[in-house]
């Protein structure tokens, strides 16, 4: 048991006082009124003073107590083994903020100097590690190599720093300071651990997930927050752009202003273009408004502005418009396009290019030389020398979809599928026919997903084939079915390709599907299923894997011209802001890269915020360096002592005591009234 | 009989402010009581039953021995107007201590308004003498509507001497009263008994009736005490250094003897001698009495038979 004011032990010997009262007994003062004093006798009155303690119980009570309030006030703690062993040296972790909005002014040359000081004026018995955070904890100096080599920390440290620059990232300060937590292995558990973090601390720090652990208790952080000479700031981030169907995308901007800025005026501008197509207008502080970017008459693929004096938030990159080719074969006779019976007549108009898409349908009687993404076969037999060709196209990983016009077709199904009870026969009924079940959680039919999209009662089928035989390959599955009974669309998988079968066609002559509102979503779906997604590309922030197909290999070529090449299966994290290219076999995509939005709040915060995250800051007086061997022994006897708070527990205690003291006095005193009335 | 659950308990009694109320309550109380009782017959005035003959009251019909017997039976009192009972009430100081909520002075004055208001009720005369050193106040016995009002409003009077001197008094009543008569005498005796014995000889040679009531509060009978206090003399106001605890079995001891001595005093001068506890129901001391009081002159009457 250690004392942080033993002085005040001395405070005990009051016990002296309560033993003396009770030791010192009062000659009886009352006065009772008798009737007479007829039958009585006088005795002498007893002694002041007398050697029995009277009330023996409240006595030690009281002692209790003011020996109590004595260890109270000399503020008792338990000086643990880890505490008792930690000497006054420190291990300390250098960690360096590099996000986006360390670009500012010379915050990253005050960064690197300040980690050099602190690393240079640490003692050899010491430990110092280094690490630079942005959306990742990045460790450059650990605390096992500074145990090892510590003469060379100093030159090691600012070899490692030079070699280091501001990334585009965010700052996820919370994920940070976790994993550094980690950092302190072994070698540091008899040093006072201390982390100093080196940063701008601005309002666009990520914190939120400091509240899912424990802060330890030993560890202190030491914020030193580098201010540039001026937070005003104004920031661009794309809020929305809208690409649907018009190459010409309407893009929306958000910019903001902190807050009171000094600045008002701004220009936004795309790079290189005319004066004449640049927005200048103003926003007042703290403001946050969303603009449509200027027309953009040179296809430039940023946005800038201008007006603030950091740059780092300035530029908004936009990919150009990069619709995909798909080539779409239909078999059939290519004249038959502005007949109005004909199924190409409809699939012509049904594929339509986008923003994202460029269909392109081509039609002839005999399969072209390159195989196409897709092929369509309505109201023809393919002849049985190309059936084998069909089959190849399917198993590389082609794309079919065969209306069922005649039970001539059979063969050709029986070929492509394997299946020989495959039978097709023309139904005779009079009747239309509508389509009953719809398996609309099968990915072909991913458009109906929705339950408001699912209603299928408006298209009838005036005429179909009978599909039978289906049992007995468990690969065909039957996507819908009619009222009949009778499959409508089956599809089945043939190597690495797809085949869809539909017993009835969408021309006119077959069923009104091709006239109804489910015909393109229908194509579309189909189209999203052979690779070609019709979705618009996400907006991508520095530190997101760029969107690559994991089955195959690609070229990715950063804005600054390096070039990465990626495995099938490895992904791409973005690192920095512009265009990267994507180079996929012959496709070449341009994807843009933005800063992410929060980095542009560059107002600094309170150093304070985090003490309400629950993590321990380091006090003035730890902040001051090299304090004396006592001093740093009575610091951590009073840090000890505030942890262990054991003054708290007998000031309970006393007031227990006192309680209990408060209630025997007052039972004592009552009978004794009791007793003399 | 269980008193206790028939009878009002003193301290409760003494809550009712009014005097007279109080004697009224335990008058009424024994008053019914009695004709509810199977002590049905045992009162002052009742003589004998009789049987009924044309021309008596309907009134004094004894309607339950009717009703046991088939008899009609008449109630005969005996008519006792010629009583004359004087209160004798002690006011010294001493009499001012209770430990039970109120005084030995309370209780006397309530059983002495009690006394009188039952008398009177039975047409009986009754006085009033209060003293302490000497003779205070002196209300001779009478019969008089608004001489109860005036007895009871001279008990209410606070005593106002310090010291009792009975010898005094007593000489200074037999004065006083020349006409023979009940003397019932309340006071706690708290004197020696050597000038006691005198007096009530005195008394009773004088023809009187003497009753004593000795009334003393549960405190003094029993010395409860339990601390060393100085103890001061209600009336002479001395104070005497007392540890209860080593005095207690004197003081029982001593106060035995001088109960004994009263005692052996009253028989020797056919003195009626009534214990009274002021924790003891006034309604029981008041039956005592009367039952005493019944047997006396159905003893007189038989010796009357027989001379």
């Amino acid at each position: 048991m250690n004392w942080l004011f033993p002085l005040y032990l001395a405070g005990a010997a009051a016990i002296l006082a309560p033993i003396l009262l009770h030791l010192r007994r009062r000659p009886p003062q009352e006065r009772v009124e008798f009737s007479s004093l007829l039958f009585l006798d006088a005795h002498t009155p007893v002694p002041v003073s007398k050697r029995r303690l009277e009330n023996w119980l409240l006595l030690m009570l009281r002692c209790l107590a003011l020996i109590l309030l004595a260890l109270m006030f000399a503020r008792p703690f338990l000086r643990s083994e880890s505490t008792t062993t930690a000497s006054a040296d420190r291990a300390t972790l250098i960690l360096i903020d590099r996000s986006a909005s360390m670009r500012r002014d010379d915050l990253w040359k005050r960064a690197i100097a300040e980690a050099k000081r602190t690393a240079q004026s640490a003692k050899i018995t010491d430990r110092v590690a280094l690490a630079v955070f942005d959306q990742k904890l990045t460790p450059l100096w650990s605390f096992e190599q500074d145990r090892t080599a510590a003469p060379s920390r100093g030159a090691e440290i600012s070899t490692r720093l030079a070699a280091e620059t501001p990334s585009w990232s965010a700052t996820l300060l919370d994920r940070a300071l976790i994993d550094a937590i980690a950092l302190f292995g072994s070698s540091t558990t008899s040093l006072q651990k201390h982390i100093l973090l080196i940063t701008d601390l601005q309002e666009g720090t990520h914190l939120d997930s400091l509240r899912s652990i424990a802060w330890p208790s030993d560890l202190r952080l030491q914020v030193l927050r580098l201010d540039p000479a001026t937070a005003d700031n104004f920031s661009l981030a794309l809020a929305a752009s809208e690409q649907d169907g018009s190459k010409e995308a309407l893009i929306r901007l958000r910019l903001s202003n902190t807050r009171d800025s000094a600045l008002r005026d701004f220009k936004i501008a795309w790079q290189n273009a005319p004066k004449a197509d640049a927005i200048a207008a103003q926003i007042p502080p703290g403001a946050s408004r969303i603009f449509t970017a200027p027309p953009n008459a040179t296809q430039a693929t940023t946005l800038v502005l201008s007006g603030d004096k950091n740059d780092f938030d300035n530029r908004v990159f936009i990919a150009p418009p990069q619709p995909r080719a798909v080539r779409i074969h239909f078999l059939g006779d290519d004249t038959t396009r502005q007949e109005a019976a004909s199924p190409l007549y409809y699939l012509a108009r049904a594929l339509q290019p986008t923003a994202t898409l460029a269909p392109e349908l081509t039609a002839s009687l005999s399969l072209p030389v390159q195989n196409p993404d897709i092929l369509f076969i309505s109201g023809r037999t393919p002849a049985v020398e190309t059936h084998t060709r069909l089959s190849d196209f399917l198993q590389q990983g082609g794309f079919l979809i065969h209306v069922v016009t005649s039970p001539d077709d059979e063969v050709f199904l029986q070929t492509l599928t394997g299946n020989k009870d495959l039978t097709i026969t023309e139904d005779r009924s009079d009747d239309y026919r509508m389509l009953a079940e719809v398996n609309t959680r099968h990915p072909l039919l991913k458009p109906f997903a929705d339950p408001k999209l699912r209603d299928f009662t408006k298209i009838r089928f005036w005429k179909h084939r009978v599909i039978q035989g289906l049992k007995a390959s468990s690969s065909l599955e039957t996507l819908a079915t009619f009222d009949n009974g009778h499959p409508a669309i089956i599809s089945t998988r043939i190597g690495k390709g797809t085949l869809i079968v539909l017993a009835s066609g969408w021309h006119p002559g077959d069923s009104q599907l091709a006239l109804s509102t489910k015909f393109v979503p229908l194509l579309y779906g189909w189209l999203a299923a052979a690779g070609f997604s019709h979705d618009p590309a996400a907006t991508l922030l520095v530190g997101d894997s760029l969107p690559l197909d994991a089955a195959q290999a690609h070229m990715v070529i950063d804005p600054e011209g390096k070039s990465h090449s990626l495995k099938a299966g490895e992904s791409f994290i973005t690192t920095q802001i512009g265009l990267h290219q994507v180079q996929t076999g012959a496709r070449h995509q341009i994807i843009a890269v933005n800063l992410p939005p929060d980095e542009g709040r560059v107002l600094p915060l309170d150093p304070q915020k985090l003490a309400d995250y629950g993590i321990k800051l380091a006090s003035a007086a730890e902040t001051a360096s090299a304090p004396s061997a006592a001093e740093q022994q009575r610091l951590s006897a009073i840090e000890t002592e505030q942890r262990q708070h054991a003054w708290w527990w007998i000031l309970v205690i006393l007031l227990a005591v006192l309680l209990l003291e408060t209630a025997l006095a007052g039972r004592s005193r009552h009978s004794a009234v009791a007793q003399s009335a | 009989m269980n008193t206790a659950t028939t009878f009002l308990n003193p301290a409760a009694l003494m809550r009712i402010k009014s005097l007279e109320l109080r004697a009224k309550v335990v008058v009424e109380g024994l008053w019914k009581g009695m004709h509810r009782s199977p002590y049905h017959g045992f009162s002052v005035e009742f003589s004998e039953y009789r049987a009924y003959v044309q021309g008596d009251d309907p009134r004094y019909i004894d309607w339950k021995v009717l009703a046991r017997s088939d008899r009609t039976f008449i109630k005969k009192f005996e008519d006792e107007t010629n009583l004359r009972c004087q209160l004798v009430i002690d006011h010294s100081k001493s009499m001012g201590y209770g430990s039970q909520g109120f005084t030995k002075a309370d209780y006397a004055a309530t059983l002495a308004a009690t006394l009188a208001s039952f008398l009177m009720k039975q047409g009986d005369a009754a006085g009033l003498t209060t003293f302490a050193e000497g003779i205070e106040e002196h209300l001779p016995p009478r019969n008089r509507p608004g001489h109860l009002r005036r007895i009871i409003t001279e008990l209410e009077r606070p005593a106002k001497a310090t010291g009792t001197s009975l010898s005094v008094s007593i000489s200074q009543l037999a004065d006083l009263l020349r006409r023979r008569g009940m003397i019932c005498l309340i006071t706690d005796l708290l004197a020696p008994i050597e000038h006691l014995e005198k007096q009530l000889a005195l008394l009773s040679a004088m023809g009187h009736d003497l009753v004593l009531f000795h009334v003393m509060d549960r405190a003094e009978i029993d010395f409860t005490f339990e601390k060393s206090a100085h103890f001061r003399d209600a009336e002479s106001g001395k104070e005497r250094f007392i540890d209860p605890q080593a005095a207690r079995e004197t003081y029982l001891k001593r106060l035995q003897t001088h109960r004994d001595h009263i005692q052996q005093s009253c028989d020797r001068h056919r003195v009626e001698y009534h214990w009274c506890p002021t924790d003891k129901p006034l309604e029981e001391v008041l039956f005592q009495f009367l039952s005493v009081r019944q047997h006396k002159k159905a003893a007189k009457s038989s010796a009357r038979r027989a001379a």
